[in-house]
Order: C-alpha cells, then structure tokens, then sequence
C-alpha cells in the first residue's frame, strides 16, 4: 500500500489482483477521507465508486464490507444503505437501443452485497433510498429515450402508469385546455402533427385537509426552437428539453413508492415544438389562461410559454402551500453556472434556504440568483403585456421573471435546470447523460421539511 | 390645477417630474412618495430625475421647496449632483445643440441650511470622485493612455502615488499584458492614510487596461470602441482613494492599478506563451484576450506581499459571461470570506451599486487547469467564464486575507439613461467601496 501511496484520501481507490491469501480475484481500497467527515454523501460515493471501477472488471458479485467507523457521524447501517443507494445510482445504464454489443462491452457486474453486523437496520434504511433510486431511474429513462419515441401522448401514458402505485393520474388534452383558455401552452405545440398535453399527478399521502406542494415542470418533448429554428449542431439535445417534466414524474414515483405523508401535486405541460405550415409565428400574440396576453418574439423561448399556463392553472386549482417549477428553461444559465449548480429565483426566502440545504445534503446544488422589478424593463412589449423574450444579458432572469407573473403571488421557486440535467461526464452517483438532477433534491426537501 | 394633473395623471410617485409653463413662468411638481419610504436612494433618484427632466427646458435658476429633513434636502441634492454629469468638452470643437443644459444652478429651501449643507458636503466629496472616475473611463485610448492615466491619478488632491515598473518589480504577468503596446506598462499605488500606522491598511485593486483590442486574439470590430473603457475597475479605486481624501476618512487605504494598454503587435503576447507571475505561479496565456486576470493576478500578489492589508477588494470589467448571468442590474461579487460579503452586499443596496454573489468553489477547477503550466488564464469552452476568472484570481490572493472580486463589465457604463447617470460611464464602485470604507 505504500508504495502504491495510497493513503486513504476522499476518493482515492487501490485495486488490488489476488492479494496472498485472500480467497477473491481483487481487493479494492477506497478511500473515505477523515473519519469525522464521512456522511451520507460521501458513502453515496463511496458506493458509486466501487460500482464505477469494477463493473467491467468482468466478476459479477462485489462484496463491499462496512464495519463501524470510530468518530464517523454516520452509524455503519447508514454508511451501508447509503453506499448500497450510490452503488444503485451509479449503475443506471441506457442501453435498449443497442442491438449489437459484444458480451464483453456489457457491464459484468450484476449483484453488490454489503456486509455488515446490523443487516435489519441496514435495510430499514435502504427502503426509502430505494425508492428514491427507482423516481431518479425512471426520469433518467424518460430523458434520455429519443423523441420519436418519448412525445407528449406517449409520455403522458409513462406518467399514467404512476397509478399502478397509487398516483391519481389525470391528462388533459388539447380541446380541454382551449376551454380552459391556455393559449400560451397550446401556440408552443401548434405546429407539431402531436398532441399537446397537460398531466396531472396527485400523490395524497397526507391529512385530507392538508393543501399540496406543486412541482411543475416542464416538458418539451423535442424542441426544434420552431420558426426561430435552432442551429444543427447538437440539436439532438434537444430530446432532453422536457427533463423538468420527468423530474417531477420520476419525483411522484419516488413519493409515492416510500409513501411519504404528505400531499403533493405534480403537474407537467408536454408540448413538442415544430416548425410548419400551422406552427406559431415570431410577434405572434397569444392569450394566457391568466388573461395575460404575450408577444411571441422567439419561438425558441417557448418553455416560459408552456410553464406559464401550467403554473397558472396549478395555483388557480389547487391553492397549495407553494410551486416549484422545474425547466430546462435557458442557454443563459450554463453561461451564469456552468453545470455545477441549478439557477434558484423564488419570491420566497424560507422555501429558499430550504432548498439551497437540500441541495448541500444531496448533491444537487442551487444557486440562487436575483429577481428584482428592475430586470422587468426587458421583457416590455410594445403591443402586448409583455415579449417571451428579454435579450442575452440577464437571459435566466428576465425568463424568471417572466413566470413570476403567473405564480398569483404564491410562494414559488424556479430551478432553471438546463446546465445540470445532461452531464458530458460521469459523476460520482451517476454516468454521463441524463443526471435526473431534481429528483433527489426535491425528494429531500419534502422530507425534511413537510411530512412531519 | 387639478383638472390639469388629472389629464396629466401626475400620481406623485417617486421620480416623477412635472413641469408647467404658467404666466408666472415655470412651475415643476415633483413626486416624492410616501414620506415614510423616503430612504437615501430614492431621495437621489428624485433628485437625479429632477436634473435629468429639468436641465434643457429653459429653466436657469431652479429653486426646489420640498417638506423635508435637512439630510434629506441633501440627498436629494446629491442626486442632481450625481445627474448633473457629461463628457468633458474638450472632445469637441462646439458644444452639441441638442444637448444644452440650460440649468446652471439649483437652490434648494431647508429650515437647516448650515445642517444639510454639512451632510452635502460630505456628500459632494464622493459625488466629485464619481465624476472624476466617469472622465476617466469616458476619455478615448489615444488620451488616456498608460502614461496619461498615471498623470491623471497623479492630480489627485491629498493621495500619494509611486509608479511601479513592472519589469523591476517582477510583475511578469501585467508586462505580458502590456507588452504589445508602445506605451509601457505600469502599476499605479496611491495610498491614503487617515488611521493610525498601525491600522492595516484596505487595499483596493483595479484593472487599468487603458485600450483592450485583445491582443493578438483580436476582438472583432463591432463595437471595439467600447474597449476605451476598459480601465472601468482602476477608475472606480481612483474615484474611492478621491472620495477619501476629500472627506478626510479616518482610515488607512491603499489603492493599486494595473495599467497597460492591450495592443497586438510584433513583440506581443501570443497565445500559448507561458509566464510566470510576481507569486512565482506560471501561466499558459491560452487567450490573450484574457488579459485583466492577468494584469489583476499580478497586481492581488504584490498587493498582498507588500501592504500586507486587511482585506482587498478588486474591481474589473472582467468577462462577458457576467453580463449574461447578471444582465445590467448587478455587479459580479465573489468572496472568500462571508462577513466582507454581507458587508459588500450591504453597501450596494444602501448605494444603489447592486451586486450579486455567485459561486466561489474549486467545483468549476477543470477549466483552468493546463497542460504545461501551473494554470491556463481561461478555457475555449463555452461556459461561466466570470467564475472561472474568479477562480483564477484566488490563485494570487493569500488565504489569510480576505478577499473580494467585484466583476463591472456589466456596470462600469450603461446603455441607456439611468436614475444617477446618463447614458455612458456611471462611476460605478466609487461610492461603493467609500461607503464600504466607512
């Protein structure tokens, strides 16, 4: 070990072939850092580690032994549910569309077990990580599916099979939202041969009287930018544009599977955006279910379009405690945070600092950012109540300040997601592609702060 | 009169100004708001759109007779003092007819005069600094250039100034920078001591590139011009060392200026040169459009090894990046140290000079790391580009002192008319960092 220098550090890893009598093909060493320091992240990595680094190893069983740390925070239990719950997160693999892989490219890997003394409490702890896991499995899946296959109908199908777990399931289709007078949503899907949808998903774990929390997301299920068409280069990312609907759905799977008792409601405006002969048009004015009217300036900033009505219809029905919205809403963002934080406007402070603490003790971090009257100026329009768009400079702003119109002055929190829900490389709890970044930080929030 | 206000719908909310031509001559109503939400800024605002409606109408002597506090008379005067500013004539052969002031003086009536002329004058110190800091950045990179800039701090009344050849002191990064140019580079170090020897001193850091063509990596043409104001971040510390000394501020401050002019020439900075800075740390100058962070990275390490300060606050029109994070509302603030924040954050609301802190973590570290060099000054890809800087920069800054980055590009100048200043330069930071000073 010392002349390998491995020393114990956070992160560092040692494998070993066939020590001298040992009974196993390899040993692996990780490194956990200072005793005092290890927490439910740290196992969440340690567990994604050891799954990162051996399931090409060609073994398929792994036996990771947790034995209790002196002076850890964390009891052996809880290292071990942890790193079992970033073991699980890490594995996540989309691959039902290659046909052709060589047995050899697949992951060998196919059982972890964790050995410890108290097994009981270990699964005790398990059970809601689990949960978790599978809300974080099924956002990943619905994102990263392609969008010939994932559109809003399909999609809105995916979110109805939550009833099987007992989610009331409820989708409003395109003639139910004209009456309702959404004309922002429904101008954002005209131009697509698909339907546009609106689901929503009730979770009642809590007392009949209590009012929901809302998640609202965002769900375009492939957007072309419409008549401002995009560029073609990397368009395809464009498959992930509804990742702040499949947070919310993936969310409401895992709320409901660990049977959280609380009352939630998930809502998510599913909308493909096309260019084409019936398609919305650059200075196009449309009607909002809110009464509020919008100049369409840029077909491509149509997720505000979509949250708008959404948000507005999720406050006027359900009057919850507060909305968190979820969008993969701006190229601005990946410019103001790059792909380590969320961008976090809210007219609220306490729900503010309760999300930026969720954030810190899962790993998904927020930022927040301003949203002050004086950004309004931007989205002034000179024929309707205001533009969809507010120029470069401020761009994650002006478009939070443009749904904070449609919030009715309820608590409200915005993630503008689009620089963390698609990651270039692999994370410690999770591989490269689609992160389902919300799912975990949103389940925490409910956690720690509602189901008491 | 009402009916008229009626059709006028003059509802006396803050900034509204309303002049009518009676036979008596001009009369101007001026909407002040409620009385309880009179604070500082929007006294300023009243008064600086007071100058702003009033100043080409014809009017000469305007006599102001509002209810108010003797410090409120003279806040509300500071706004028009603020307000009352324009590029210095000497740019043109004639004045431009469209843009006459025709107010030349303004007394305002208050039951205390000798009160609010004590708080005005406190005031009026730093309102000067803000113009000086506004010539500063308004003057074209053949006026201003490196030398005319150390002259220019050199005028200062009550500051001492040293000018320090980067190439005797080791500042190998800002003589990077500067190289290209015909004129050389310089660090400019004015001191101000109003506290006891023993008080460390503040250290206040600017970037001074007088001219940014970008080196060798060339800005494109539209809107280079721009570029003149480059040196927003050093005219802010002129302003705040100004303002100081002006009101004689109990405190011991030291302000430093990187001052070089960017130029792209035979002997310039190419990219992929590596250089290393006064801290010993080497850098591949990846893009020499990248060059405040160099000139600053050099400037933050002298600082801290010769002034041994209590803290240091820089200022730079850095990155693009933070304007599209913060747009043209708020300032860029990165800190290392929380308590310098709240405090940081604090004075800009009080002075209407907003900021907005953003991440500080070694979580955005790829970016600058390089293949051959200790650090690489930026990264191709695109991405928050303003944290990156400021990352950077902490490379330069010794962990004991607390620090705090304040990223202007976005502020330094407006593109339209504001409460305070027109359309151009605002002086932004100078009346910042004096209220931060205390």
């Amino acid at each position: 070990m010392a002349a390998s220098r491995f020393e114990g550090k956070k992160d560092q890893t040692l494998l070993l072939l066939t020590p001298a009598g040992l009974k196993l093909t390899r040993l692996l060493l990780v490194g956990l850092g200072k005793a005092k320091a290890i927490d439910a992240k740290g196992a969440q990595a340690l567990g994604g580690t050891v799954v990162a680094q051996l399931q090409g190893s060609g073994d398929a069983e792994v036996t990771l032994a947790v034995d209790p740390i002196d002076g850890a925070a964390l009891p052996a239990a809880e290292i071990a549910a942890n790193a079992a719950f970033g073991a699980k997160l890490r594995s996540y693999r989309f691959d039902r569309y290659r046909t052709k892989e060589k047995p050899e490219d697949k992951p060998s890997l196919k059982k972890l077990v964790i050995a410890l003394a108290d097994q009981s409490a270990a699964k005790k702890a398990y059970q809601p990580l689990e949960a978790v896991a599978e809300g974080v499995f099924l956002t990943r899946d619905l994102a990263s599916e392609p969008a010939n296959i994932i559109y809003p109908e399909s999609l809105a199908e995916q979110a109805k099979k939550l009833a099987e777990i007992g989610v009331d399931v409820e989708v409003l289709g395109e003639k139910q939202m004209k009456k309702l007078g959404m004309g922002a949503l429904l101008g954002v899907g005209q131009g697509s041969e698909r339907e546009s949808q609106l689901v929503v998903m009730r979770w009642n774990g809590g007392p009949d009287d209590q009012a929901p929390l809302a998640f609202i997301g965002k769900g375009v299920t492939f957007d072309t930018g419409g008549i401002s068409i995009k560029p073609a280069a990397n368009m395809e990312d464009m498959k992930w544009d509804m990742g702040g609907s499949a947070v919310v759905i993936g969310l409401m799977k895992a709320l409901a599977l660990r049977n959280a008792k609380v009352n939630v409601v998930g809502v998510v405006g599913l909308v493909e955006n096309m260019p084409s002969g019936t398609a919305q048009r650059p200075g196009d004015v449309v009607t909002t279910m809110s009464g509020q009217t919008v100049e369409v300036i840029n077909t491509d900033a149509e997720g505000r379009l979509v949250l708008a009505d959404a948000l507005w219809y999720t406050q006027d029905r359900f009057k919850p405690q507060f909305m968190i919205d979820l969008a993969t809403l701006t190229g601005a963002i990946i410019i103001a945070l790059g792909d380590q934080y969320a961008g976090l406007f809210s007219n609220d402070d306490k729900l503010s600092e309760r999300l930026v603490a969720a954030g810190k003790a899962v790993g998904e971090g927020v930022w927040r950012l301003p949203i002050d009257d004086a950004y309004d100026k931007q989205i002034k329009s000179e024929i309707a109540d205001m533009m969809n768009v507010g120029g470069r400079e401020g761009g994650s702003i002006t478009a939070a300040m443009f749904l904070k119109r449609f919030v009715n002055g309820v608590k409200w929190a915005h993630l503008d997601i689009a620089g963390v829900t698609w990651s270039k490389k692999d994370g410690p709890v999770s591989p490269k592609g689609a992160t389902a970044f919300g799912v975990r930080l949103l389940d925490r929030l409910v956690a720690d702060n509602y189901e008491k | 009169m009402l009916s008229r206000l009626d059709q006028n719908s003059f509802k006396s909310e803050p900034e509204e100004v309303l002049p009518i031509l009676t036979e008596q001559g001009w009369r101007v109503l001026v909407g002040i708001g409620e009385r309880a939400e009179l604070t500082a800024p929007v006294l300023r605002r009243i008064g600086g759109a007071l100058f702003a409606e009033l100043a080409g109408l014809g009017i000469v002597h305007l006599g102001v007779g509002l209810e108010l506090t003797p410090e409120q008379t003279a806040e509300l005067a500071y706004g028009i003092r603020l307000r009352a500013w324009r590029p210095p004539a000497r740019y043109r052969q004639k004045p431009d007819e469209e843009k006459v002031w025709h107010l030349s003086d303004v007394t305002l009536l208050t039951r205390d005069p000798a009160a609010a002329k004590a708080h005005f004058d406190r005031l009026d110190a730093v309102g000067k600094a803000v113009h000086f800091a506004r010539d500063l950045v308004v003057a074209p990179g053949n006026v201003l250039t490196p030398p005319a800039f150390v002259a220019a701090l050199g005028g200062i009344p009550g500051i001492e100034i040293e000018a320090i050849d980067p190439k005797k002191a080791g500042l190998d990064l800002l003589q990077a920078v500067g190289q290209g140019s015909a004129f050389a580079p310089v660090l400019a170090v004015l001191r101000w001591r109003g506290a006891g020897k023993k008080d460390k001193p503040t250290a206040l850091v600017g970037k001074g590139i007088t001219f940014d063509t970008g080196g060798i990596d060339i800005k494109p043409r539209l809107d280079m011009e721009a570029m003149k104001g480059d040196m927003g971040g050093g005219a802010a510390v002129a302003g705040a060392m100004m303002a100081l000394a002006a009101r004689d501020a109990p405190v011991n401050a030291v302000g430093i200026i990187a001052i070089a002019e960017n130029m792209p020439s035979g002997r310039a900075t190419r990219p992929g040169d590596v250089v290393r800075g006064y801290s010993g740390t080497t850098v591949e100058i990846v893009d020499t459009d990248a060059e405040g962070r160099l000139a600053l990275a050099d400037a933050l390490a002298y600082t801290a090894d010769q002034f041994h300060p209590a803290q240091i606050i820089d200022l730079a029109t850095l990155t693009g990046a933070v304007e599209i994070a913060l747009g043209f509302e708020r300032a860029g603030l990165f800190c290392t140290d929380d308590a310098l924040a709240e405090r940081l954050f604090a004075a800009g609301e009080e002075e209407d000079e907003k900021l907005w802190r953003l991440p500080l973590t070694d979580l955005y570290d790829d970016a600058i790391k390089s293949d051959i060099a200790d650090l690489r000054n930026c990264t191709w890809e695109r991405g928050p580009d303003h944290i990156h800087a400021a990352r950077f920069l902490q490379h330069f800054v010794p962990e004991t002192v607390p620090w705090a980055h304040l990223d202007i590009a976005g502020m330094s100048e407006a593109d339209e008319d504001g409460p305070l200043a027109a359309e151009g330069p605002t002086g932004f930071g100078v009346r910042l960092l004096d209220r931060v000073l205390g």
